[in-house]
């Protein structure tokens, strides 16, 4: 039982040796001197999603004015009332099934390779 | 109320904050560059660049730290590969490094300070020892941890940690008994 004791309090005493001769480095610059390297911030995302927003609303206004005062709307809504309702529900469908698949694809595509052991 | 590491992280990688990335710098300089300057003997200058080197990396491919293991561990593993990177360009692989510091260890030398006799003894050991017992026993990484920053398996750890302690043992034997 006295061997594992000893071994333990020689450990104990080398590592408290070893941390004792790992002093704080001052920083004396050095911080400054890595950031100095580092590229150019980017855009943030707030701002990336302040300037999409932005150019949506104005895409938006412009197409309501380049269409005659938003008559498409209008127009194509009485369009899909007159449709027959199969028609409607394959659309929709359809429609669905599309985002489905770019959003699987998308998943796949972003998701990362399995960490190796 | 201060930041954890990971919050930090996160910020650098939501918002590109490089005020957030200068407080993970500052946080972790010291442990860095005491590592590299332990790894390259003392060299200052060079474990400065190294680790210069190795935070610029780290910002870089910080989107490829997941958050598995502490931030130090990460960065630790980075600041290694940047000191082989260096080793190997210098001709100074870990073979040749060995079979030099073989030649040179002399049990008997005394040095008059504990300080200068600890230095020696850590110069003395194989790299492979030596950085597995800085990053272990001085920095205080788990065994796993070390095993993660060297990518060696857990076992060979903890051969390396008590083989260098075993050789560090006996060279400060005189000190221990004091």
């Amino acid at each position: 039982m006295t061997e594992p004791m000893d071994e333990q309090l020689e450990n104990d005493w080398l590592d408290l040796r070893l941390r004792e001769e790992a002093p704080y480095l001052d920083d004396a610059g050095f911080t400054a001197r890595v950031m100095h390297q580092l590229p150019a911030r980017r855009q943030s995302h707030a701002q990336r999603n302040a300037i999409m927003v932005a150019v949506t609303l104005l895409a938006c206004v412009v197409a309501y004015f380049a269409s005659g005062g938003g008559a498409f709307i209008g127009n194509s809504a009485a369009f899909l009332v007159a449709m027959p309702i199969w028609t409607v529900c394959a659309l929709a469908g359809f429609s669905g099934l599309l985002v489905m698949v770019l959003g699987t694809a998308a998943a796949v595509k972003t998701a990362r390779p399995p960490r190796r052991r | 109320m201060s930041l954890t590491d990971a919050d930090l992280v996160a910020r650098v990688l939501l918002d590109d904050d490089h005020h957030a990335f200068s407080e993970l710098v500052r946080r972790h300089q010291s442990a860095v560059r005491g590592l590299l300057r332990q790894l390259t003997r003392t060299d200052a200058a060079l474990a400065d660049d190294l680790a210069q080197e190795a935070f610029l990396k780290a910002f870089k491919n910080i989107h490829s730290f997941r958050g598995e293991a502490k931030f130090s561990t990460w960065l630790y593993r980075i600041a290694y590969n940047c000191f082989r990177e260096e080793a190997r360009k210098r001709k100074e692989l870990v073979g040749i490094d060995e079979a030099r510091l073989e030649a040179e260890q002399d049990p008997q030398t005394v040095d008059p300070a504990l300080r200068q006799d600890l230095m020696h003894a850590l110069s003395l050991l194989p790299l492979h020892e030596r950085t597995a017992v800085l990053l272990c026993c001085q920095n205080g990484l788990s065994h796993d941890e070390a095993a993660r920053v060297l990518d060696i398996p857990l076992g060979t750890v903890k051969t390396n940690v008590l083989r260098g302690r075993e050789k560090l043992k006996k060279t400060l034997a005189v000190w221990e008994n004091d």
